[in-house]
């Protein structure tokens, strides 16, 4: 909305700011009137809005304009909103400079202005611009620092500017601006299977993960792989979903990480990391999410995960069970995305060696260490492998091992049979079948039923039997089969804990 | 008393098992003059014998024996009886009067092929596997497996035994004593599918002297004697030992040269009293006329093996365990069909996994 022509010193342009995940529309009105020079900002501001004066002004002067020498009224609307961020540094600039009757003849109703500026008028990426932009969707026209197309990706109505000259330029049709590019899938840069010599079951169940969505528990010496073999789990996993990208970029981008593609994402958090690495934290209003959020339509590593502080483990509770977490500060309350595949690894025991003469931990120490993954959070790994170190004539081996996106077709090829089962459902995945529905509306066929049967007659644990059905489904859709067989379940029986302190 | 039963019962209550002298008598005379004999105090007769028969007359013993046999679930088998098992007669003026048995099975007919698989108390785990997995395959293939019940190698081979076919424990007190106490429902199951047999009354409690009084049994009973682990000095010694007199054929199985509890197969097989053997096959063999026709593990496999499955099952060692990928580059099967195959042989309690992967189910 452009006023300047008239008498009245009011100008109005629209900005966006930050609210958790989400971005909100904010109104930027600016109002020059006679009076003292001042600049006063209104409208639940924090710090770093309230110094978008003293940015704007400096940028002002360096493209040749001048502030106003008079009262400067900036009003952020909806007033009760919090606003967080530099973001609104280039709405607040351009409308002085329609207020003060600088800037004329510019459409401001249908364009969303997102930057902050430094002070030799150049813009600066700010963070969760992917947020801001997708708050902004339905606009004509939104203008971000050219330095966060990267993270946006393709949205058609995104133009970049360099600087506030720029963007003045786009402003008044005299520049295009740069449009941002649509992120080419990182195929070459995935580790690939192919590089991974022996470890034949851990393989089979990275592909049973991939394909069915299963938690997963790697069990090895220290060097044996385990890292490895997880870090290859993205690769097999199908490619993300426009709706899924968009919302792993969005987290990507609040943690000012660079778009991460359509390659799901890896988060390895160390065992060291402290709750609010893990889930996340707030800062004033400005919320960082933590590598469970990261992990989001992707995986997350834990590596040693015994050795995780018992708080971090209870926190995988949540978004394991929910597929979010839940952030409870001062400054924001509310939920992250949190679906993640998780892939846990241990050693066999504290000092890693059991199975060698060097091992030295009593029984009771190693009891001890495998407790530490408790109950509940082991009931929802359906997956668990004991590695074995490879012999020497796999490592010699010059056949490379089947590669990764052989692997990754026929993931594609079981998913789509559980899409199509599951197009009426809520889940889309056979690890998330609740536990009701599973045994009501997903029995295998009359030979698997027995031997599912002949299992729980002999199970120690009520949650075995659920586990190996949801592998034996996964398992069902790798083979082509309409339902689980009697071989499905008894591959999914075959493939539990053995060689791992859950075996049972 | 009448009967020639009531007098050899009335020898196998007083005169101590395996007594020669007095046996030899009994061979020459009959049961039923050597009981005169001890009744009427006969001169060379030990005054304990005649106070043991004092004793079980006074005790009324001499009307209730039947009943006593009755009540605790087992039968009596003299020498004139036709399910009496002739080969144990071998043993001379140290023959038996009389066995106390508890279990269906014909005692005759299940000990016509039969074998003794017998060992140390103190075992190592070694010595458990093969006397359970032999064990197994011999009752597979329809041979009796026959052992003492004690711990360690006894136990193992009678429950490898009852996996799959008949087993008879040759108990030392009577046959309703339970000796050792843990082993309350191995013998109790033993009775159940197999044959409990003892040389003394129902009540008898176990002594010292009959646990070798029982091993000549065992050594009689059988075609062959198959010693798993033996220390050098060792009641399975005297076992062997008596085998060996009876010209049975006794077959030992090597361990590691440092293990003490082989040493005393290793002893045997140097002085020439014991064959080496390393496989189920090779104890067969030594039944001669009697070796079954088909041999363990393409018996083991049971009617609803798949070729699969057996290669798998075939695959696992005979002791500890054994992880995924390496049973894969055994079996030369692709991961997907031995996780399969392991599924299905778990689901039948054939096979087990634990913290180390996946072993034969005990």
């Amino acid at each position: 909305m452009c006023e300047g022509l008239t008498d009245v010193a009011l100008a109005r342009a629209i900005g966006v700011v930050l609210s958790g995940v989400c971005g909100s529309l904010v109104r930027v009105e600016v109002e020059v009137s006679s009076g003292l020079p001042s600049v006063g900002v209104v409208g639940l501001p924090d710090t770093s809005v309230g110094e978008s004066r003293w940015r704007a002004r400096s940028a002002l002067t360096s493209i040749g304009a001048t502030w106003p020498l008079q009262r400067v009224t900036v009003s952020l609307a909806p007033a009760e909103v919090r606003k967080v961020g530099a973001g609104l540094d280039l709405p607040i600039a351009i409308a002085v400079l329609v207020a003060s009757e600088q800037l004329s003849g510019i459409h401001l109703d249908s364009t969303v202005l997102l930057g902050e500026l430094g002070l030799d008028g150049s813009l600066r990426p700010v963070r969760g611009a992917l947020a801001g932009v997708l708050a902004a969707q339905g606009s004509d026209r939104i203008i971000v620092p050219a330095a966060s197309l990267a993270e946006i990706g393709s949205i058609p109505a995104v133009r970049g500017a360099h600087d506030l000259a720029e963007a003045i330029a786009i402003l008044r049709g005299e520049a295009v601006g740069a449009s941002p590019v649509a992120h080419a899938p990182a195929q070459s840069e995935r580790p690939d299977l192919a590089d991974v010599r022996g470890h034949t079951q851990a393989r089979h169940c990275l592909e049973i993960a991939a394909a069915g969505g299963h938690h997963l528990a790697m069990v090895g010496a220290p060097g044996i792989g385990k890292t490895l073999l997880a870090e290859r789990l993205p690769g097999v996993m199908p490619d993300l979903q426009e709706e899924s990208a968009r919302e792993v970029a969005v987290v990507h981008s609040l943690a000012d990480r660079p778009h991460p593609g359509v390659t799901p994402p890896f988060e390895a958090p160390h065992h060291s990391a402290s709750v609010s690495a893990l889930i996340g934290s707030v800062s004033g209003a400005r919320v960082t999410p933590g590598a469970f959020v990261l992990a989001h339509h992707g995986v997350l590593f834990m590596d040693e995960a015994p050795e995780f502080a018992r708080p971090c483990l209870e926190a995988l509770r949540q978004p394991l069970e929910s597929g979010v977490v839940s952030l409870h500060r001062s400054g924001w309350s509310g939920t992250l995305p949190s679906a993640f595949q998780l892939v846990v690894a241990a050693n066999p025991c504290p000092c890693g060696m059991r199975g060698t003469p060097e091992c030295s931990c009593p029984p009771a120490a190693i009891r001890r260490y495998a407790a530490r993954l408790s109950g509940p959070l082991m009931d929802r790994i359906d997956l668990r492998v004991g590695l074995s170190r490879p012999r020497d004539v796999e490592l010699r081996d010059p056949t490379r091992a089947e590669a990764s996106s052989r692997v990754r077709e026929r993931v594609a090829v079981a998913r789509e049979r559980a899409t199509q089962r599951f197009v009426e459902m809520p889940w889309k995945l056979n690890a998330r079948i609740p536990t009701g529905e599973l045994r009501r509306r997903f029995a295998p066929d009359d030979g698997g039923s027995q031997l599912l049967a002949d299992v729980e007659r002999q199970s120690r644990n009520l949650r075995g039997p659920d586990r190996i059905l949801r592998v034996a489904w996964t398992v069902a859709d790798l083979q082509g089969h309409d339902r689980p067989t009697r071989d499905d379940v008894a591959q999914a029986l075959g493939l539990r804990g053995a060689a791992t302190p859950w075996a049972a | 008393m009448g009967s020639v039963i009531a007098s050899w019962v009335t020898l196998a209550h007083v005169i101590e098992p395996g007594d020669p002298r007095l046996g030899q008598r009994v061979q020459q005379l009959g049961p039923d003059s050597v009981l005169d004999m001890i009744a009427n105090g006969h001169q060379g007769i030990p005054e304990a014998v005649v106070r043991r028969y004092q004793d079980f007359v006074a005790s009324g013993a001499d009307r209730e024996w039947q009943s006593r046999a009755a009540n605790v679930g087992a039968r009596i088998i003299t020498p004139e009886d036709i399910e009496w098992p002739t080969q144990i007669n071998d043993l001379g003026p140290r023959t038996p009067f009389a066995l106390w048995v508890t279990g269906a099975p014909n005692v005759r007919l299940s000990l016509l092929r039969s074998v003794a698989i017998v060992g140390a108390r103190a075992n190592t785990p070694y010595g458990d596997e093969i006397a359970r997995r032999w064990s197994a395959d011999l009752a597979d293939d329809g041979v009796t497996v026959v052992s003492g019940g004690a711990f360690g190698i006894d136990a193992a081979a009678h429950r490898g035994a009852l996996m799959g076919g008949l087993t008879v424990c040759v108990v030392a007190g009577g046959v309703d004593v339970v000796y050792p106490r843990a082993h309350e429902s191995l013998l109790a199951r033993i009775a159940d599918d197999g044959l409990l047999i003892s040389e003394s009354p129902p009540g008898q409690p176990v002594r010292r002297q009959r646990f070798l009084t029982r091993n000549r049994m065992i050594a009689a009973l059988t075609k062959v004697t198959v010693v798993v682990e033996a220390a050098e000095r060792s009641g399975t010694a005297s076992t062997a030992r008596e085998a060996h007199e009876l010209n049975r054929p006794v077959a030992a199985v090597p361990g590691p040269i440092s293990s003490p509890t082989s040493s005393g197969c290793h002893r045997l097989i140097r002085d020439h009293e014991a064959v080496l053997v390393s496989s189920v096959e090779e104890v067969t063999e030594l039944l001669g006329d009697w070796a079954p026709e088909a041999h363990g593990a393409s018996r083991r496999q049971g009617p609803d093996m798949s070729e699969r499955e057996r290669r798998v099952w075939e695959s696992l060692p005979v002791r500890g365990s054994i992880g995924l990928d390496e049973l894969v580059r055994i079996c030369g099967l692709d991961v997907q069909d031995v996780s399969t195959a392991l599924g299905i042989l778990d689901a039948s309690g054939r096979v087990t996994s634990d913290g180390k992967g996946w072993r034969v189910a005990t």
